[in-house]
Formats: C-alpha cells, structure tokens, sequence
C-alpha cells in the first residue's frame, strides 16, 4: 500500500517532532507486541483489529520525502537530494491531481493487507495535526499456489503477464549498492547517503480490451511468452533475451515491453531500477470497465539515469494502448535509523539547521 | 510551552496517559450546574433558531430572493451550535439538515428537505421559486424541535460527548467545502461548530483541569489557533455579524492549517469524556 500526506507541520520543531514520532511508531509496529490498557472510558489507544497482540506480519514500513517538502516551510530547500523534483507527465499520462505528489509518502508491506490497514490508523491517530491523507492506493502480489504445467516464476500482473523477471538481484549487496542505494560518489547531499529514489505510477490497465486483443500480440507487445514467461527469443523465464542476433526485431520486435525498458546493452546497464510492482482493483468506471492495473513502485539510486530514462524509452510503446497512467509521484527515501537513539530524517535536519 | 509543541504533540501526550491508572468518576452531583448552563445555551440558541428561520423562511415565501440569500447563513449558526443536542431526533434532523449526498437521487429526491433544499433553489437556481413548500416544512420542523428540545433531559455524557462530536463535523465536512456547496458559506457553519464545542468545554473546563491541567492548556490553545486562523477571514474583524467570506476565498495553504488544530482538538476532545469519568 501506498500513501502520500500533506505535512501539516507549521514549522521545523512541528515536522521534527512528526519524524521522531513516525520513528517510534514504525519501530513498535514492525516489532509488534501489546498496547498498553486503557480505562475503557477511554477511546482505546488501538483500533484493535489486529486483536489484542500485534504480530509483525511480516511489515515494513518505508518513508520518503516529496519534492514540496523542501519549499520555503522549513527550510530544506539547501538540503534537497539533487534529482527529487515534482513528477511530470508523460505523453501517455493522464494524471488525476487527486492521486498525485505528496510531502511525504509511506510504502507499507504487510503479509496481508489488514496489518498495512491497522499501520495505517496508528500512525493517522499519533499523528493529527502534522499528517494529512492525501491519496492511497492498495495493491497486493498474487500468491499463486504451483499447479501442474505452470512453472514457479514470477508473479503475473492483472494482463496475465510475469512481473519483474529482470529485476536486479536484491541479495547481491554490491548490485543494490552500485543500482538502489544513493553512495558517497554521487554528487548527493552527505544525508542522503543510504537513501533512494522511488517513484510510484498508478498505471491503470484496460482489462476488457486487453481480453479482446489476440495471443500473439499480447506477446509480441511484451516481447515475452505469457504462460512461461520466456522471452521470445526462446528458453525459460530467467534466461536473458537475446536480442544480438534479432537486430530488425523479428523474434522480439524493437518496440516490444522488455526491449525498450531494458535493452541488455552495456550503455543501458546503469538505467537498471528495482521494480516494486503491485496489482490493484479500485471498483468501476462510469463506463462499466473495471479500474484495474499496477501500483508499480522503483527504486533507483539516481532518479533520472533510472526511472524517467527508462519511461522515455517507453513513451509512444505498443504497450500504451492498454494501459493509461493516472497517478503517483517522486520521492526520496529517507536512509534508516541506525539505533534507539537515531530517528528517521534526522541526518536531514541537523544538515539545514 | 511554544505554541506550535503543544499543537503537534499530542501522541506523545497521549501515550503518557494510556499507562494512568482508571479515571475516577467526577461526583454526579458535580456535572448539575455545567448541564443545566448548558441547556441555556440550548435553549437561547434555540430561541434564535426559531426567530431566525420565522424571518429566513418569510422572505422566500415573499419571493425576496436577495434577502433571502442574505439570512441563510446566519440562521443555520444556531443550528450548527447545538447540533449535540438537535442530533438527538434523527428524524428532524434528517429533515432540517441533510445534504443531497444523503439521498440516492440527490437533489431530486423527494425527501431532500431542509436547510440545503433552500440552499440549492436559492444559490444554484438563484430563485425563490418553488421553494414555499420546503420554507414552510422547515419553519414546522424547527418549532418542533424547539418543543422537542423544552422538555428534554440531557444526557451528561451526550453533552460531554458533544464538543468532540462538533469537532468531528468540522472534520468530516466543513474543511472539505462540502457542507454549504452552493451558498459557499461554509466558514460560518464552522465557527458555530467550534463555538458550540468551545461551549461545552468552558463549562466543563475546571472539572477537566483538576483531572488534567495539561489537558486544558492544550485544548485551549487549539481552540485560539483555530479562532485566530478564522478570525482572517471574517468580513469585518469589527463586526461578527457580518460573517464571512466565501469559501473559496480560503486558500489551500489555509484549509491545510485549519486541518492540523482541528483533528487534534478531535483527538483529544475524544477523551473528554473518559477524564470525567463518564461512560
């Protein structure tokens, strides 16, 4: 689940005290446990529908930073991590102002939805004069039990296809390190050091004609099988499309999904992001047509080299004609707390005091 | 203490008092003079809800459309100040004060009546046209409830209850807009919310300081926050009975920092009730 607020912190000492404060929540939530009793003339300090423990689930909680948090309100704007602007659209967006931007905004991952749901409500009720909701959007991953004939690979967006084969490996620390994680040797401010770039689209899919649109050019649109998730030019899911010995596009055409985001070559290694991607269902449209797509969610240590290259490559895909982006924003994720006594953002607020 | 810690800080406040011990019961014997103050009000207010709408629902009978638009505002103050107490009669209530939101057909459903069917014919359709029908239901609905009102006990905990429930109005539908859409006279709605909450927690101040002085300082100074923030928006600092501005006069910026100071005067309102000890 996705979340941006407005920060309605007046002033510094207000969004200090809103840091320490989604620090300490974060820490208990992601810890669970108990919350103390309370006189029950009282409201309870819990929503309670997790019940009377807190188990973990399994959730984590991300915190980052939008743009508009370093206007003139306190004073961030000399400390603002060098790529971070306000997201623009794309010739193929057709943003809803509703769901777009944020001060701050919180990725929150759970096993299951309502322990984000029951994160949510603490970190509202701690939280009542310095956060305001400004959008949500839900998504979740398909946990797919194996069934015979299909392989165990990657999960499948909602246009049946396989989300995140290419993503770089998350437990090869030296990869994150060079692709995620914003270092010393970028020309970033020395707070930032330890964060990352995420940008988050809503991508709304047109299910019903994608439905109505032949095998075939789901897959050459995607340049991958869609059951298995091979790439055309042959093998398993895992293996990497070979697009050397296809220069005019015959096996996988050039325009195709995969090709254009990720086209193997050495220049385009560093365009590399980590994709987070999600599938979410809202309700209907006036139309009768479902509101379904991807809640995609990347990570990249240079927000430029990474997203907004790889979406340039993308604009005017075979892709576009079933898919409509509609929502989201840039952000940047505040580097962790490091022990008891540090708090998420401090780094940023002793740089611009 | 700064202003602005005792608005924000509000959680780690909170958390200090989860480990309290149970909250003793104020003396039932010590709540008699605040409700039967409060009733007064009720009661005065009341009073001028009746006149009010007696001169606002004759001026659209009469077809004076100017005059009309002029008096809805500043008769629904009395509405929204007691609303604690007026919510009591869900049926009048419904009749006097529901929005078409309220209704599957909106606003042209036939049992969308009231204070915002006269808002509609006379900001949207800018006409007292049709209207005598619905002016007339509502002058019957307000006498009704002025007897209703006479006669009734009030609840202690309905009463202590209330100014939290006012500020959860201001919450839900006064910063959004969406209370007076057509007439945009939404800031006036919002003071009498926060006047008939700040009634409630005056009278119930000294029993809530011996609980919990911190408390009672910090509410207070929401309470100033949101009135200073207000105050900027009157049409004449001089003369409160000029009301206010449009709506849509009030910039983001500004709606943004009317949300902070309310939902924490929610929140800790919420808990009004508990530190007197009343179920």
């Amino acid at each position: 689940m996705l979340v941006s607020f407005d920060v309605l912190a007046r002033d510094r000492e207000g969004l200090d005290i809103l840091l320490r404060t989604l620090t300490t929540r974060i820490a208990f939530l992601t810890q669970g446990g108990a919350y103390p009793q309370r006189d029950p003339r009282f409201p309870p300090p819990d929503s309670g529908i997790l019940g009377p423990r807190i188990p973990p689930d399994g959730l984590s909680v991300t915190v980052a930073l939008g743009a508009s948090l370093f206007d003139d309100r306190f004073g961030l704007a000399p400390a603002r991590p060098r790529h971070l602007e306000r997201m623009q659209g794309f010739p193929n967006d057709a943003l809803d102002a509703a769901r777009c931007h944020g001060d701050l905004a919180l990725q929150i991952c759970a096993n299951t939805l309502d322990t984000a749901y029951h994160a949510l409500r603490d970190i509202i009720k701690h939280t009542p004069g310095s956060l305001l909701v400004r959008w949500k959007q839900e998504g979740n991953v398909p946990l797919l039990p194996p069934s015979p004939g299909d392989i165990d690979g990657s999960a499948r967006n909602f246009l049946g296809f396989r989300d995140g084969t290419a993503n770089p490996s998350a437990q090869d620390p030296a990869l994150m390190d060079e692709l995620i994680w914003v270092d010393a040797q970028r020309d970033e401010p020395d707070w930032a050091v330890g964060g990352s770039y995420m940008a988050v689209r809503i991508i709304r899919n047109y299910v019903e004609r994608w439905d109505r649109t032949p095998l075939g050019e789901q897959e050459a649109i995607f340049g991958r099988e869609k059951m298995s998730g091979a790439p055309l030019s042959g093998g398993v899911e895992q293996d990497v499309p070979d697009y050397a010995s296809d220069p005019e596009g015959k096996i996988t055409p050039l325009d195709a999904h995969i090709r254009l985001a990720n086209p193997r070559t050495p220049a385009t290694e560093k365009n590399r992001i980590l994709r987070r991607p999600f599938n979410y269902a809202n309700g209907v449209e006036p139309n009768g047509q479902l509101d379904m797509g991807l809640l995609f969610i990347c990570f990249q240590a240079d927000l430029q080299e990474g997203f907004i290259t790889v979406q340039k490559r993308l604009d005017g895909e075979p892709l576009e004609e079933y898919i409509k982006p509609v929502g989201g924003g840039y952000f940047f994720v505040l580097p962790g707390a490091r022990d008891e006594q540090d708090y998420l953002g401090r780094g940023l607020m002793a740089a611009t005091t | 203490m700064q202003p602005l810690s005792r608005w924000i800080s509000v959680s780690a406040l909170a958390l200090m008092a989860l480990n309290a011990p149970a909250q003793a019961a104020v003396p039932a014997d010590a709540l008699v003079g605040p409700i039967a103050e409060y009733k007064l009000y009720v009661l005065d207010n009341l009073e001028q809800l009746v006149a009010h709408t007696r001169e606002f629902t004759q001026a659209i009978e009469q077809g004076n459309l100017d005059k009309a638009q002029t008096l809805y505002a500043p008769t629904r103050v009395y509405y929204e100040r007691i609303e604690p107490i007026a919510e009591m009669f869900a049926d009048l209530d419904a009749s006097i004060d529901a929005r078409e939101d309220d209704y599957e057909h909106g606003v042209k459903d036939p049992d969308f009546t009231g204070f915002h069917r006269l808002e509609y014919g006379l900001f949207k359709a800018q006409s007292t046209q049709g209207l005598a029908p619905y002016a007339k239901g509502l002058m019957q609905d307000v006498d009704d409830l002025d007897q209703r009102v006479q006669g009734l006990t009030f609840p202690p905990s309905t009463v202590v209850g209330g100014a939290a429930a006012l500020m959860e109005e201001v919450a839900a539908t006064k910063v959004s807009g969406e209370e007076d859409r057509y007439s945009r006279s939404d800031l006036w709605d919002f003071q009498a919310n926060v006047d008939g909450a700040q009634e409630i927690f005056e009278l119930f101040k000294p029993l809530a300081a011996e609980e919990d002085a911190g408390f009672v300082k910090r509410v207070q100074g929401n309470f100033d926050d949101v009135e200073a923030i207000l105050a900027d928006y009157r049409v004449d600092p001089q003369d409160p009975k000029k009301g206010f501005v449009s709506y849509d006069k009030v910039s983001d910026a500004d709606r943004r920092a009317l949300t902070g100071p309310v939902n924490v005067l929610a929140e800790d309102l919420s808990t009004l009730r508990g530190l007197l000890g009343l179920n």
